[in-house]
């Protein structure tokens, strides 16, 4: 149990941290893209008439100029100038000012895929119907997200199949850490801060691993749930057959067309379908907007509109979906509440993607999400305390790199997403591939900051903490502060001013910022006190350390 | 009105952690001081307290949220409170002595 938790703990928590860290950020995603996005912050706003702004926008969609390509490789070379519209669809939420479009188009005479196609998004304001920049990188929902997800790891989906390993670890780190600690209840509040090093680390390992512990363990497992269609395809696989004769059957079984008729037909009024399905969802006693929009067909005699609440009251993400005949407008199937089996997973699905809104809960999963953080880096620092005197000993650097790499995920992580955003808020509005610049400033500092870990951390005696700690999170507390002061040059929104109009977005992001720099600044000063003292009477501290580490080493020694 | 009902489930749960926290002979002496005892009978009078701060905690989520949310308010509410209650040991003890000032 012991081998099991400290290995795969070690080996993995630097991707469990990540994912933590980023999820924790997506958490607040759409308001990081508030920041992130000037232009874009204003109040978010309701499903914008279909017939009127969105139709016109559809019909101009095109595919996405790299997905042509790919597909063009796929059929062997020539497609036709315009593809077919096979759907559309608009997703939006409590919390989107701006809404994002999608549209997906048949690929024809690809010989291996006869469903093949490519996929086209805009992203408008509502407002207005203007369409936003294709280059503005949606700093929250499209790099911290994805991070949270994939790791940005795209090649043959290996980034999702990384943060599944990572999440199985964690349950088995939860669950071998439990046998492990053992006085669970009765040291459940304990923390003792003055301690040595080596003890109040565990203390604070335990007591973030316990407290948070159910959050750890469901969104861990829900997460896996949420992309078991990744990890385990069998509708695409082995039971493709199966899975397509029960797609059938289900549409049928709607009466929805599972299939195109090949008729050109319009498409009647869908403002008038939204107003009915509201109408019936007010009569089942819960009133609500319309979360997502389907168009299913397009422009076919078969089309069909499916229209989806809004799940802002509920865990429940999207639901009690409404299916319309397209040319005519008619009901053609209400969805009746889900089954028992089905509102669990919806429930499991919507406790982990997070729709809902209640603002004190979503800070509450930050709170869990920075937990496991604390827990996975208090951890690492164990792990080198308990180590470093033996491998500087023996000769062997092990203790040394792990230290490095877990100043790289810890401070590293934080100062690389401050990199970001002020590279955001910097770099020229009219440069090129501004989205690419921004993330390649996260890469690249990243990287600085392992450089940086790695040529500190060459010390002869590993007596005391990497200074590479200290060094970054000095570095931490002057970049957090220089976003928020950057922001309030480039835009004009400081502080004083969202905190006045109560715009959260932004002025969340700001004091989070704040908050963040000057914890740094603080465990920088403690960190240089407790270098300090060590640096004094080197020798004698040595003793007394090794001293009192005598008890906490024996309950070390089973961990 | 919601937000009210919120934040009174979330100091009912930090009040019932801290009692059941106080109901162990360790963190008594913490906050306590010195050698003043707990009796059995106290330390089960708290544990008690604590029960039942902790079952309105959950009442009162209830009545601000829908049931499938309320669980997780108050699950995640706990979390917070665990934390909360850790660290006013570690750094404030006496900061909880109020909540047992009527013990003698």
């Amino acid at each position: 149990m012991a081998w099991l938790h400290t290995w795969f703990g070690l080996v993995l928590g630097y991707v469990l941290i990540v994912v933590f860290f980023f999820g924790s950020l997506s958490v607040f995603d759409r308001e990081i893209d508030r920041w992130a996005l000037p232009e874009t912050r204003f109040a978010p706003q309701p499903m914008p008439s279909f017939d009127r702004m969105l139709s016109p926008i559809f019909k101009q969609m095109k595919p996405e100029p790299a997905e042509l390509e790919a597909a063009r490789a796929r059929v062997g070379g020539s497609l036709p100038a315009e593809l077919a519209v096979m759907n559309w669809a608009v997703y939006t939420t409590h919390r989107d000012p701006v809404l994002a479009m999608y549209a997906e188009f048949a690929v024809p005479n690809n010989p291996n895929d006869p469903d093949d196609h490519v996929h086209g998004h805009v992203t408008i304001d509502p407002r207005n119907g203007r369409l936003l920049g294709d280059d503005q990188l949606k700093v929250g929902s499209e790099f911290f997200y994805p991070m949270h997800i994939s790791l940005h790891v795209t090649w043959k989906d290996l980034g999702y199949w990384i943060v599944g390993l990572a999440a199985l670890a964690m349950l088995a780190a939860l669950v071998s850490g439990l046998v492990i600690h053992r006085r669970i209840f009765r040291e459940f509040f304990t923390l003792r801060p003055r301690k040595h090093v080596q003890r109040s680390t565990l203390d604070l390992h335990n007591l973030t691993g316990v407290v948070a512990l159910p959050f750890h363990f469901f969104f861990a497992l829900t997460g896996l749930t949420i992309f078991a269609g990744i990890y385990l395809p069998v509708s695409e696989t082995m039971l493709k057959p199966q899975a397509q004769a029960a797609a059938v059957h289900e549409a049928k079984a709607k009466g929805l067309p599972f299939k195109p008729a090949g008729v050109a037909a319009p498409l009647a009024s869908v403002d008038a379908m939204v107003l009915e399905a509201k109408r019936r969802w007010a009569a089942r006693g819960m009133a609500g907007e319309v979360g997502y929009l389907y168009v299913n067909h397009v422009g076919d005699r078969n089309s069909y509109v499916s229209l989806y609440r809004a799940g802002s009251d509920r865990v429940t993400l999207v639901g009690q979906p409404i299916h319309f005949e397209g040319t005519t407008g008619r009901v053609l199937y209400e969805e009746p509440p889900s089954s028992a089996v089905a509102s669990v997973n919806d429930f499991l699905t919507g406790l982990h993607l997070q729709h809902f809104e209640h603002w004190l809960l979503r800070w509450f999963y930050v709170f869990g999400g920075l937990t496991g953080c604390v827990c996975i880096a208090t951890g690492f620092i164990f792990f080198v305390e308990k180590r470093k005197r033996q491998h500087a000993q023996a000769g062997v650097s092990g203790a040394r790199w792990v230290d490095a790499f877990a100043v790289t995920s810890v401070t590293g992580m934080l100062i690389a997403t401050l990199a970001m955003l002020i590279a955001n808020r910097v770099l020229p509005i009219e440069l090129a591939q501004r989205g690419d610049w921004q993330k390649a400033s996260f890469w690249g500092v990243w990287l600085l900051t392992f450089a940086h870990a790695a040529a500190r951390g060459a010390m002869p005696r590993m007596t005391r903490l990497s200074p590479a700690w200290r060094e970054q999170c000095l570095a931490v507390a002057a970049l957090a502060p220089a976003a928020v002061i950057l922001n309030w040059v480039t835009t004009g929104d400081h502080l004083l001013k969202t905190l006045a109009e109560g715009y959260w977005p932004v002025a969340g992001l700001d004091l989070a910022l704040l908050a963040v720099g000057s914890i740094a600044a603080g465990a920088a000063v403690r960190l240089r006190r407790g270098e300090r003292a060590v640096a004094a009477p080197a020798a004698s501290l040595d003793e007394a350390a090794a001293a009192g580490a005598g008890t906490a080493d024996r309950e070390a020694a089973r961990a | 009105m919601r937000s009210l009902l919120r934040a009174c489930a979330l100091l009912c749960s930090l009040g019932g952690l801290a009692w059941l926290a106080l109901a162990m002979e360790v963190h008594w002496h913490q906050v306590r001081g010195g050698r003043a005892s707990l009796a059995p009978h106290k330390a089960r009078l708290l544990r008690v307290m604590g029960a039942l701060a902790l079952s309105g905690s959950l009442v009162l989520c209830l009545r601000a949220d829908h049931a499938s949310m309320a669980v997780l308010v108050w699950v995640m509410s706990l979390a917070v409170s665990s934390v909360g209650v850790a660290f006013a040991l570690a750094w404030r003890p006496r900061s909880l002595s109020w909540l047992v000032g009527w013990v003698r």
